[in-house]
């Protein structure tokens, strides 16, 4: 059993890793916005798709074809994240969050089904990261990269530190100077090229396929639960912990138990740790 | 409430009408199967219009409850070989029961949990009927279910099978205007907009969710199980997220909230993928573009297009049914509470005896809100105790405080916008009630203009109407004079000089030195969440620490 666990070892955390990716870029849009955004999911199955597109002009025997795409998934993602935010949020930015949570659902509906309608329903191979080496061992190290890179984006850098500001109090960070148009557009994009890469790391070792993306989203969402509403790092760790969670249980059982024991598992928390349920904004003014 | 039809209800009805005519003339089969899925999709979506655009709660099961009867039906039918009918029965109770279960622990939850909670439930629902062995059929679902049949008619197609969801609509048309009709329509609204204050008017939002959820989810049931029926199968694919992103695009297309709106929205949307069955991903796609424009652009949807175009006669102005006030006195002992380490108010004790105002005063915090949400329950006290009468509030929900004689007005009211003047005064109370209400404030006249179209001082007047309006023994008012012109705290103080000849028991915290000693039979000062004074509003004036409180603060200002 512990030999099983161990060998399967790499690639949990990878995966944990991948989600982890998922889980940051879908904290950082409710923070910035107070809305769940609905089309994550869409995004990270996006990045892979384009993962799969740019590979596919790539000539043959490349040493590290998933490395030389990463730049223009990040690219290509980032864009797809400031689009969502122009087409689901902008419109909306006055409107109740709930209307935020529609409008994701909408644009994730259009994406899925753009999707496939453009290249097919079919799951498609994305490229390996490093062909001579352990795939598991470069998601790792590339998703570490990219968590490093965030947590010195907003702990270290002026960008950063508004980001967090405008996430806690908007109106107050307008009102000393921050701008909170550029923040939230900022936060959009980051989510977006975070998906696409999680999207791109996720695409050799479990395929794309453009019918993905709800059940992504799932998984950010019950990692943003068990981390505690916002907290960036809660997320990250709960989606790690999802990843471990399931991978053993599936070895254990079976996958179907895996995830239904996941799903018992957020009422359990949502049941048992309802203080942690009422730290928002919502409803609190009469 | 009018006993007629409203224009728009009638636009509706001709429509349908006119749809029914052409499909008897020109439908061929197809058609009349489109027909029948239309009316399911209707029914579905009108019992999800009362939890998401009533209650406002974004409860995502509607599609697992739907696919749920469907299940439901077919093994009560393959398994225990029982009359369809029975199993339609069986269906509808199953998904009562389940909604029921979500709505008490699901529902207290805030939005983006009920959503998460919801979405989980559903896929643990699909999860089961895929991997339930034979009992489910696992992955292929279960067949051969039998037909419906009436009085000798097996119902497997054509205008019958239309007929049998189409009489679903009807049945949930009717119980949607049951439970959502009249009074309910301001009660509902005001929780979905104003929680606070719909529980300081007494409004049981549990209640409302008790009787919503079975409704929502025997709606959901009964359409499933009408299509399991129909297509003679069952199979995971109805447990799909499709079915409730479909119910979610057509309760908002239709107008959030309007069951009406939710059958002309399912007409529109439902045969779009049937009609272009071969380019189906186009379709899905293009209903996600149409639920975001009518999102960006036109927020309420059909059914807001519709009312514009032939708008609701108002109420008639119903008679009035004169307000009898309790008249107990309430009394509280020792109230303290700390928020962190800091103190916001330590051992207020209070006595609010019918026909008296007092006045609570002090400088800017010093705990005079914090002792209002105290009172009210909005805010769980540390210390002390609370009674109105021989009652015991203390630790009690403000719902519960409201419904025992407390009434609280809100120095930042909400009204839902979408209510007129008379029908927002009468969330708390009946109609007869509030219109009383208006005639003591002034603002009869204007009961049938939207409430948005008020005034400042109108709408503050129109807050204090509403907590009079359900008849308690204590009033609670935060600020009522602020923002008021000077003839209208004139009529503010004659109002208040009337309740309190009423019988009521009344507590104002207000800046307005002159406006509040002129009324007020006794008066508390608090300081630094203390009480500095408390006597005649002349003995509290000429209080030395009083004095120093106001003067200090007015010599740092």
């Amino acid at each position: 059993m512990i030999e099983t666990a161990l060998h399967l070892l790499p690639s949990t955390l990878a995966l944990g890793a991948s989600y982890a990716l998922v889980a940051l870029g879908f904290v950082l849009v409710i923070n910035a916005v107070g809305a769940v955004n609905f089309a994550h999911g869409e995004l990270v199955m996006l990045g892979g798709v384009i993962a799969v597109g740019i590979a596919s002009v790539l000539p043959d025997g490349l040493a590290a074809p998933g490395l030389i795409v990463l730049p223009g998934v990040l690219l290509a993602s980032a864009a797809a994240g400031l689009g969502l935010a122009a087409l689901a949020y902008l419109p909306l930015r006055r409107a109740p969050p709930v209307n935020i949570f529609i409008s994701t659902i909408a644009v994730g509906l259009i994406i899925q089904h753009g999707v496939t309608a453009g290249v097919g329903p079919e799951p498609r191979l994305g490229p390996p990261l490093a062909p001579g080496l352990d795939q598991s061992t470069m998601v790792i190290m590339v998703a570490g990269v990219a968590i490093a890179a965030v947590h010195l984006l907003l702990s270290r850098s002026q960008f950063g530190r508004m980001l967090r500001a405008a996430a806690q109090d908007p109106d107050m960070a307008r009102a000393i100077g921050v701008p909170v148009g550029l923040t939230i557009a900022a936060s959009f994009a980051l989510a977006g090229a975070l998906a696409g890469t999680a999207g791109l790391l996720l695409s050799n070792q479990y395929f794309v396929t453009p019918s993905d993306g709800a059940n992504l989203m799932l998984k950010a969402y019950i990692a943003v639960v068990i981390g505690g509403w916002g907290r960036i790092w809660g997320a990250a760790a709960g989606a790690v912990l999802i990843a471990v969670f399931e991978t053993l249980i599936a070895v254990w059982l079976s996958y179907a138990v895996a995830e239904a024991a996941l799903y018992l598992a957020v009422f359990a928390i949502l049941a048992f740790r309802p203080q942690g349920l009422f730290g928002d904004t919502e409803g609190r003014r009469a | 409430m009018t006993k007629h039809l409203q224009p728009a209800s009638v636009a509706y009805i001709l429509g349908l009408l006119c749809a029914a005519g052409g499909m008897l003339v020109f439908g061929d089969g197809y058609a009349w199967r489109i027909a029948a899925l239309v009316g399911l999709y209707a029914a579905a979506s009108i019992g999800f219009q009362l939890i998401f655009g009533r209650l406002g709660l974004l409860m995502l099961a509607q599609g697992a409850l739907f696919g749920l009867g469907a299940y439901a039906t077919a093994m009560i039918t393959a398994h225990l070989g029982l009359d369809p009918w029975f199993g339609v029965a069986g269906a509808i109770g199953l998904g009562a029961m389940v909604a029921l279960a979500i709505a008490g622990p699901v529902a207290r939850l805030e939005s983006h949990y009920v959503a998460l909670a919801t979405l989980a439930l559903a896929q643990l629902v699909l999860l089961t009927a895929t991997h339930g062995g034979e009992w489910t059929g696992g992955s292929n679902g279960l067949y051969g279910i039998p037909p419906l049949s009436f009085a000798g008619i097996v119902i497997v197609e054509g205008p019958a099978l239309a007929l049998v969801s189409w009489c679903g609509v009807l049945l949930s048309l009717v119980v949607a205007a049951a439970v959502t009709g009249g009074s309910a329509r301001a009660r509902h609204a005001t929780i979905r907009e104003a929680p606070l204050v719909a529980a300081a008017l007494g409004i049981d939002a549990a209640r409302a969710r008790l009787i919503l959820f079975p409704v929502a989810g025997a709606l959901a049931a009964l359409a499933g199980a009408l299509q399991a029926h129909g297509l003679g199968v069952v199979s995971p694919a109805v447990l799909r997220f499709d079915v409730m992103i479909t119910v979610l695009a057509i309760a908002v297309i239709g107008g959030r909230g309007s069951p009406w709106g939710a059958v002309a929205a399912a007409c529109l949307l439902v045969p779009l993928p049937e009609v272009f069955r071969e380019l189906e991903s186009y379709s899905l796609g293009a209903s996600g573009a149409v639920l975001l424009g009518v999102l960006v652009a036109c927020p309420g949807g059909v059914d807001g297009l519709i009312r514009r175009a032939l708008p609701d006669r108002t109420d008639t102005l119903p008679p009035v049914q004169p307000l009898r006030f309790g008249t107990e006195t309430l009394l509280a002992e020792h109230l303290g509470k700390s928020f962190g380490g800091n103190r916001a108010l330590a051992d207020l004790s209070l006595c609010l005896e019918p026909g008296s105002i007092t006045g609570l005063i002090g400088p800017n915090g010093s705990g005079k809100t914090t002792a209002l949400n105290l009172i009210s329950g909005i805010v769980g006290a540390d210390t002390g105790h609370l009674r109105i009468g021989d009652r015991d509030l203390s630790g009690l929900l403000p719902v519960r405080r409201a419904q025992a004689g407390l009434a609280r007005g809100f120095q930042h009211s909400v009204f839902p916008s979408e209510l007129t003047v008379l029908q927002a005064v009468s969330a708390g109370a009946t109609l007869g009630q509030g219109r009383a209400a208006l005639d003591l404030v002034g603002l009869t006249a204007r009961h049938d203009v939207p409430v948005g179209s008020l005034g400042a001082g109108e709408t503050r007047l129109l807050d204090l109407a509403r907590a009079v309006a359900t008849q308690p023994s204590v009033l609670l008012l935060d600020e009522p004079a602020a923002g008021l012109t000077a003839s209208e705290r004139a009529r503010l103080s004659g109002v208040l000089e009337t309740l309190r000849r009423a019988g009521l028991a009344i507590l104002i915290v207000e800046h307005r030195m002159d406006f509040l000693m002129a009324i007020s039979d006794r008066v508390v000062c608090l300081v630094a969440g203390e009480t500095a004074a408390s006597g005649t509003p002349d003995q509290v004036r000429a209080d030395p620490r009083v004095r120093a409180a106001y003067l200090g603060r007015e010599a740092a200002t």
